[in-house]
């Protein structure tokens, strides 16, 4: 499609400036030569009406969840409330200055507060940090937590240990906190290998970073030997909350032993996923971590009765972004728990795992499952046996396009020997029997397309807006802006129905 | 419930096709002693009609921010947003979608931010743009972090007029990295250049400038880039209100390496601090350094040009620790706004709002210097933001201010502690404050 750039017009405008731009006033007499820029920055020139349909058209490119089915696995694509939008849009909160007095914000300070103690009750820890803006933030925030927790207790350690079933921003966030990273290896029911964790684990080692369910879905029977083995060596526990839509009213991962626990709302909290943002990464802590969360927390005083801003942990690992935190996804996020209530949340839970289960059950005739057992919200199948046939996983995911849905997760997580080709499904509670017994037909319909016309898996997808991508050319060329592709025109001979379609 | 879809006659289809008698069979692997006996002792669900009455109540208790005029910024500006991107942005295919690692089925996503990307190159004259880092202080300290890589030394120079909560964050990230931090002293409202000339040292990494600064007063990158490129220690300059960019020379123009801009004044709502948004801007030769996500041009199979995320070896997905970043989940929503604003202006709006906020910005200081209450606290060159010393009590004039429905300046004694910035004020002005405006600032101020 024709870029915006490849749009414009000279002249034209599709802004409305004030009347009034002062004129009067000359620039040279504001600022001194040196600093002003001699040309103008090109942007583009175009009115109104083309800015609205370029990017509407732009959206018809895109598949969202409201246009049907997206079971990423560990993405937690759940419906997203539209009353949560409207309300996280009200004019006094949108508008809202970060710096405002704070007798003039106590209605933001009053969300920060409740959703503390809501977050709290949920995953039964003791206090909670909004700032992390996402979940490798809220990551990072919490093993910055860990770190300094033993820094002041004198007790300098180096390592932290990690399932080889982790995302990566686990590893990625350990390693910007300064930590070296010791992988633990799963066992063949796809979960941590205690034998192997009791002899890693050591009095170097800050603790151990868990995804529970795991990334493939599945429930570490051993938690409480886990929990023993960490603790009895003066380790801590970090829960990756990623997965908590398995776990709400049913176990809280404070119970557990768990000591830092990030969540992030954009998933199981149903705020919107934005195409990769904005979420927020939360961070709840046990009491001995309190002092430690980043700066600054919203306190209550109980005799002005008024909320503030408190600033005064003196051995808090300090900011971690400037201002406080992504307000409005907390605003959504407050307003879903009190939509769902106790029950709503339970019967969230209650619902994804069954749906994942009955997938799992429906599929696994077709997909052989990485592990033949219950999963928790989202379930591990593989592509495996359509290697023979010439299809990868890949080509399974590209096929599902042409059924108009979105594929789910594929090769993630991948560890041999029985997570590989994997095929991560994750039917959110919003997501209704119909639904997947459509997706099930597909997938079926597909395994059978896979046996006896390979091909329209290997060359698929046929029905959307673009086809294949040539990603190692992305590579060669680095073309990363349009003033690249100009510098590159004669080479790249783009017809017209190759950009206007 | 009205997002559950599933009933329980159906979920109970679906447990005996499963092959199970109850739920319970399928949560064995969690410990019985581990679960939860009773409900969660939270609030039931209220209905949709109690819920929007509940959260108006309380954002009452908010001031009408709405309808009060901001002459406060510090690093957070109020700009007008146009009803057109608003309403581009609800569009669900862009809401609701993740993260476009299908390029199939997200060409929406991924050419909006290629062309910011291309926006962004323009207007820093950088050529390689990240386009989505969470805030300007995250950005900044991910910069940081790059300089490090780069050069294999251990030494940064911050500029203490680097925005307090950036300066906070760089050394929070920096903290495990056995980083020296270098504090640069200002002198007259702008960094103290004979400081910068004896601290740079071969062994630094980088040194970290932000213009205009915290104080509002635009640095002379030129004279600092020298000195810092007089040794091999990169710049990294901050940009706090981008749309000063509009007016100011690019930090390309003056020899910066590394640019990490907060982009939240382009279409961006306050909204009590976040979600904003931020870029980081390079050169070509330290692309593979760059943490985050970005878009490059290729072809798919019918030759149609397209977009894919792409230079991915970098990405903690791929690499793990070896990752340049752990950054994952970003702010790509806010990417699409600033690109539907920056759009929207083009090239003639994006200069005259950034002309009219220098201007409108030098018209209240004039007004507020004849009242006789104020007086300059330092000589320098601004943007729209600068300080005054006030002759009466600051607190009773931002009493005033707020009575009179705008949200006062920043007290600057709440982040510099120095002796001569008691009862010093940080205004900032943009098109959103009319004439009439300034004019009744500086009315009720005189009395």
């Amino acid at each position: 499609m024709k870029l915006i750039f490849e749009k414009s017009i000279k002249g034209r405008d599709g802004y409305s400036l004030p009347q009034d731009l002062f004129d009067n006033i000359k620039i040279e007499e504001c600022l001194p030569e040196y600093v002003i820029s001699k040309d103008k920055k090109l942007l583009s020139e175009v009115s109104e009406v083309d800015v609205v349909r370029h990017f509407t058209k732009l959206s018809k490119f895109n598949y969202g969840l409201d246009d049907g089915f997206y079971p990423l696995g560990s993405c937690t694509m759940k419906y997203n409330p539209k009353i949560n939008e409207k309300l996280a849009s009200l004019s006094n909160f949108i508008y809202a200055h970060p710096l405002a007095p704070e007798e003039t914000v106590q209605g933001c300070l009053e969300i920060f507060y409740d959703l503390n103690k809501l977050l709290c009750e949920i995953t039964g820890m003791d206090e909670y940090t909004m700032s992390p803006a996402a979940g490798a933030h809220g990551e990072l925030a919490g093993i910055l937590i860990m770190r300094k927790y033993f820094v002041d207790h004198g007790d300098i350690r180096h390592k932290m240990l990690i399932p080889d079933s982790a995302h990566g921003t686990n590893p990625a966030s350990a390693a910007m906190g300064g930590f070296q990273i010791v992988e633990v290896k799963s066992n063949e029911k796809g979960t941590v290998d205690l034998i192997e964790l009791a002899e890693l684990m050591d009095e170097d080692t800050v603790g151990l970073m868990l995804t529970n369910p795991n990334t493939v879905g599945l429930y570490d029977e051993g938690i409480e030997e886990i929990e023993k083995i960490v603790h009895n060596k003066g380790g801590l526990l970090y829960y990756d909350g990623a997965n908590i839509n398995a776990s709400l009213g049913i176990i809280r991962p404070g119970d557990a032993g768990f000591d830092v626990v990030h969540l992030n709302l954009h998933k199981t909290f149903s705020t919107p996923h934005g195409g990769g943002g904005p979420g927020a990464g939360v961070i709840g802590v046990k009491k001995d971590l309190i002092p430690y969360l980043p700066t600054p927390n919203v306190a209550f005083n109980s005799d002005q009765k008024k909320y503030y801003l408190s600033d005064t942990a003196e051995k808090s690992i300090g900011m971690v972004r400037a201002f406080w935190a992504n307000f409005s996804v907390l605003v959504k996020t407050y307003v879903w728990i009190l939509s769902m209530g106790p029950d709503g949340l339970y019967n969230t839970s209650e619902t994804s795992i069954i749906n994942a289960n009955y997938v799992l059950a429906k599929l696994k005739n077709y997909y052989k499952p990485a592990y033949d057992r219950y999963c928790g919200h989202e379930c591990t199948v593989t592509g495996r046996e359509y290697k023979k046939y010439g299809v990868k996983t890949l080509d399974i995911a590209k096929r599902i396009m042409d059924y108009g849905m979105h594929p789910p997760t594929i090769y993630f997580p991948h560890f041999e020997p029985y997570a590989e080709e994997t095929i991560m499904v994750e039917p959110p509670e919003s997501e209704s029997k119909e639904i997947l017994d459509n997706f099930i037909d597909i997938m079926i319909k597909i395994s059978d397309e896979a046996k006896t016309n390979p091909e329209l898996l290997t060359t698929a997808p046929h029905n959307t807006p673009i086809r294949r991508t040539n990603d190692a050319l992305a590579i060669k060329r680095a073309i990363l802006t349009y003033d690249d592709e100009l510098k590159l025109k004669d080479e790249l001979k783009y017809q017209e129905k190759d950009i206007d379609f | 419930m009205r997002y559950i879809p599933s009933t329980e006659e159906q979920k109970k289809e679906m447990l005996k096709e499963i092959g199970v008698s109850s739920f319970e069979d399928l949560i064995e692997s969690v410990p019985q002693c581990l679960r939860l006996k009773d409900k969660l002792n939270i609030p039931e669900a209220i209905s949709e009609s109690e819920l929007e009455d509940k959260i108006y109540r309380i954002a009452k208790k908010n001031a009408d921010f709405y309808s009060m005029k901001p002459l406060i910024g510090a690093g957070s500006y109020r700009h007008f947003i146009p009803e057109a991107e608003k309403f581009l942005l609800q569009r669900e295919e862009f809401w609701t979608c993740y993260t476009p690692y299908q390029p199939e089925l997200s060409q929406g996503t991924l050419q909006s931010i290629f062309e910011y990307q291309s926006y962004i190159s323009r207007l820093t004259k950088m050529e390689v743009i990240i386009p989505s880092i969470y805030d300007g202080a995250s950005a900044t300290a991910e910069a940081a972090l790059m300089s490090l890589r780069l050069t294999h030394k251990n030494k940064i120079i911050v500029s203490n007029l680097l925005h307090p909560h950036y300066r906070e964050t760089v050394k929070t990230y920096l903290a495990p990295h056995e980083t020296e931090i270098i504090d640069l002293p200002y002198k007259n409202g702008l960094v103290d250049m004979e400081k910068l000339k004896i601290l740079i040292e071969e062994d630094v990494a980088s040194v970290i400038i932000q213009s205009p600064n915290f104080f509002g007063s635009i640095e002379n990158m030129a004279e600092i880039s020298e000195i810092v490129h007089s040794k091999s220690v990169l710049l990294i300059n901050v940009i706090v209100e981008s749309m000063s960019l509009g007016i100011l020379k690019a930090p390309g123009e003056i020899g910066a390496d590394i640019v990490a801009g907060n982009a939240q004044s382009f279409g961006m709502d306050l909204n009590y601090g976040g979600p904003h948004n931020a870029y980081l801007g390079t050169r070509k030769q330290y692309t593979r350094q760059i943490p985050g996500r970005i878009v490059g041009e290729t072809v798919d199979v019918d030759g149609k040009r397209v977009f894919v995320m792409t230079l991915r070896a970098r990405e903690q997905d791929i690499r793990r620790e070896k990752a340049t970043s752990n950054i994952c989940t970003n702010h790509n929503l806010n990417v699409l706004a600033a690109n539907i604003f920056l759009s929207l202006i083009g090239t003639e709006g994006l200069y005259q709002i950034s002309l009219l906020n220098t201007k409108s910005a030098h018209y209240l200081e004039n007004l507020l210097l004849q009242t006789g209450k104020f007086e300059r606290v330092f000589d320098c060159p601004f943007y729209n933001e600068f300080l005054l010393k006030s002759k009466d009590d600051v607190s009773s004039i931002n009493k005033k201010l707020l009575e009179n429905n705008f949200v006062p300046p920043l007290k600057i004694c709440e982040f510099y502690q120095e002796e001569n910035m008691n009862n010093v004020l940080l205004f900032a002005v943009t098109e959103v404050l009319s004439r009439d405006n300034l004019n009744l600032v500086a009315k009720i101020l005189s009395k």
